[in-house]
Parts: C-alpha cells; structure tokens; sequence
C-alpha cells in the first residue's frame, strides 16, 4: 500500500531474497554506463574530457550531455546517438534477477503484471495548476499522492476543490510541515481543524476513540501522515527522475491573523472538502 | 517469544508497530528508542533480535545507525519501516548495509508480520 520500485515489491513478497536483488543491482551497475561513460565506451570523448566537464557543472547548471556539446566535446547528433544507446542497452532490475537466476522469464512477466496491480493506485489523473513552473508534473502528483492516501490511509470520502494562487495561509487548528529538497524545492503544509485531527488520529492509531489521547499524540498522528505522503511523493518523484529529498515533519503555530507568504514563494492552495462538511487544507510553498 | 526493538521518532508509528507486535502471539517489544543512537544504545541493554527501524529521524538517522549496528552485533536483524522506502538509492543502501527488508508505509499489520516472520 504505497510507493515501490520493482525490486522492493518482490523482495516483500518473498519472491526473491536481497542477496539476489543486491547481486542483480550489481551487474545492472555494470551494464548500465552512464552518459559520460557510453561515451567513452564509443570512443566519442575521453575521461579527462569528462572530468573538464564536470569541473565545469560546478559553475553551470546543466545536465552533463548539454555541457559536453556546449563545450564542443560532442555534436548534438553524437549526444542523441549516445543517449540511444544507453536506452537500447539498459538492462532493467527485472531482465538482471532473470539473468542471475533469481527469477524465470515466466515468472518474470508474472510479477511484472502483479507489480502494475498492486502499484495502478499510484497513477495521476491529472489536476490543474494556476501557474506555469517546470515542476508542474510533481506538483500535481503531490495534491493527487495526497488526494490517494486520505482515501486509503484515513479512510475519509472528500472532494477536491479548485487549486487556486494563495496570497496568505489561513489559520487553523494545526498546520503540520515538511520540507522538500533537492531538485525540486518546497514546504509541504496539511491545514486540519480539530474534528479532523481527530479523525486522522483515529486512522493512523485504528482506535474508535481518541477523546483520552495526550495532544503531543494527535499531533504526532497528523505529522506521520504528511510523513507517509510526503515519502511517498519522493519515492514516485524519483521513478520520475527527479531527487527530492524530505526532512522530518514539524507542527507551525499559524497566529490568528494567518501567515504571510514568504518572499520568493508561491503558493498553491489544495481545499479537500470532507464528506462531513469539514475542510482540510493542502498548501504548496513553491520556492521560485 | 521474539524480543523486537522499535526505532521511531514518531509516537503514533511506535504505538501502531508495539500493538501488532503485542497482538502477534510470537514477538514481544523489549522498548522504544526514538532515534539511531538511542536504537544503538537500547541494542546493548535490551539485546533484541529484530530492529523495526524508521530511516529518516531527527539526530542520528535511520541508515546511519544501521551502519554502526552492522559493525557492532552481527547477529541482530534490522528491518527498516520507512516512507522513503520506494525511493530506490535509500532502499538499495539499505539492504548494502544489511537490513534485511524494507517496509513502506503505509503498512498493514498482515505485512509487517510476514515480514518479520519471514527473517
């Protein structure tokens, strides 16, 4: 019930051991030569041509193939024919079990289907954004991870209204936060009323009460949910080439008045109407 | 019954794993440490044989203190429990540093029992 890469589905479901997937990731490491690498291999640039340009990512920011053709290691055509044969000859986590022996080819293609099942849940839908940013497909993967895990993980029926441009954030009850860094920069915030504490508490811990529970623990419970959205998030960015890493989730006390949006950011609001007429509020702080 | 150590800086995740830990009729939990070093300190006092261990942790994380377990006693087994486990590089170090599974979360208790049967 959440986020997986191949590999982790099957060692979960005990279809092959971690030594096996260990030495499976070891020959895909072989096999699959990155950009520099292939092109060393064809004989296109040598390693200190690689080494020159790496040293000159330190000052731009670009990917490693751009730089080499902006430098004049590469044509354009070499860079596409050998980013071709990267893809023609990259071995796939599945096709390298079946080459160490852990799995069958019919196994293979078997698991291959269970593993689409299990993961069908963890595809997006598509939401609209009211701006224009180059993360765009990240952020809306986050709102519908985000849409995804209050049906599964808090069990609550809820319709998602508008995302609009926020120019300050409300207050509310609680407001729980995580932090994304890396390639894509943001601050996660969950806006909850007490009545939806509540209920999130009741999810996370499985309890029909929890009118006894210390607030140090019904906080915990809604920051160990954005923690499990939030990881999740991560884990789907990376399938989609993108690192994002997450720092643990920490409770803001918003004043009454609200907060202001800080410099530099926007902010993307998410309502998720709740079937009971309560509202929990979704709010993306995207550094520009 | 199998003495299990849970490593988590979250209240609400300790209580869920300690509940189906208690519940199983096979493990009992020997403690709650709330971060890596803590979980390094409590598996020289309570010698567990099972560590459910979260990754991401404020102070000494996750992989940082199974890489110091890992030295230290070769014979507890760690599990990590993490919602970063689908994030593929965190997973593969993971099991490089000799964790013998990972469990996403959200997890069900039917998993996490398998899992920890299965070592």
């Amino acid at each position: 019930m959440a986020v997986k890469f191949f590999g982790q589905f099957l060692i979960e479901q005990s279809v092959v051991t971690s030594d096996a997937l260990l030495n499976a990731i070891d020959l895909q490491d072989k096999n699959n030569l990155k950009l520099g690498e292939m092109a060393v291999s064809m004989g296109l640039i040598t390693a200190s041509d690689i080494q020159r340009a790496h040293n000159a990512q330190m000052s731009k920011d670009m990917k490693l193939g751009d730089l080499l053709v902006e430098m004049g290691f590469l044509t354009l055509d070499q860079l596409n024919d050998v980013i071709t044969r990267q893809k023609n000859t990259h071995l796939y986590i599945g096709e390298a079990l079946v080459q160490v022996g852990a799995l069958t080819s019919d196994n293979l293609q078997k698991q291959l289907d269970a593993f689409k099942a299990d993961q069908a849940g963890y595809v997006s839908d598509g939401i609209e954004l009211p701006i224009a940013s180059a993360n765009n497909k990240i952020w809306e993967m986050t709102a519908d991870l985000t849409y995804k895990m209050v049906t599964r993980v808090l069990n609550l029926r809820f319709r998602p209204g508008k995302c609009t441009l926020a120019t300050s954030i409300s207050h509310n009850f609680m407001l729980a936060a995580m932090d994304f860094a890396g390639d894509a920069e943001a601050r996660y915030l969950l806006s909850v009323s007490e009545g939806l504490q509540k209920s999130i508490a009741k999810a996370i811990l499985n309890e029909e009460s929890v009118d006894g529970e210390p607030v140090e623990i019904l906080e915990d419970t809604v920051m160990e949910f954005i923690n499990v959205v939030c990881g999740n998030v991560a884990a789907k960015a990376s399938q989609m080439g993108i690192i994002m890493n997450i720092n643990p989730p920490v409770t803001v006390h918003s004043p009454l008045g609200g907060m202001p949006i800080p410099d530099g950011h926007k902010a993307l609001s998410f309502p998720i109407h709740i079937e009971d007429g309560d509202t929990m509020e979704l709010i993306l702080l995207i550094k520009e | 019954m199998k003495r299990v150590l849970v490593v988590d800086d979250s209240l609400s995740v300790a209580r869920q794993l300690e509940k189906i830990i208690a519940e199983s009729g096979d493990f009992t939990c020997v403690g709650h440490a709330k971060n890596g070093a803590e979980a390094i300190k409590m598996n020289h006092t309570e010698n567990p044989e099972i560590i459910c261990m979260d990754m991401n942790m404020p102070g000494m994380d996750g992989l940082t203190a199974l890489r110091t377990l890992s030295v230290m006693d070769k014979e507890v087994k760690v599990v990590m429990v993490t919602s970063l486990g689908g994030v593929g590089d965190k997973f593969t170090e993971a099991l490089k540093l000799g964790a013998k599974n990972v469990i996403s979360k959200p997890f069900e208790a039917d998993n996490v029992l398998r899992i920890l049967r299965e070592l």
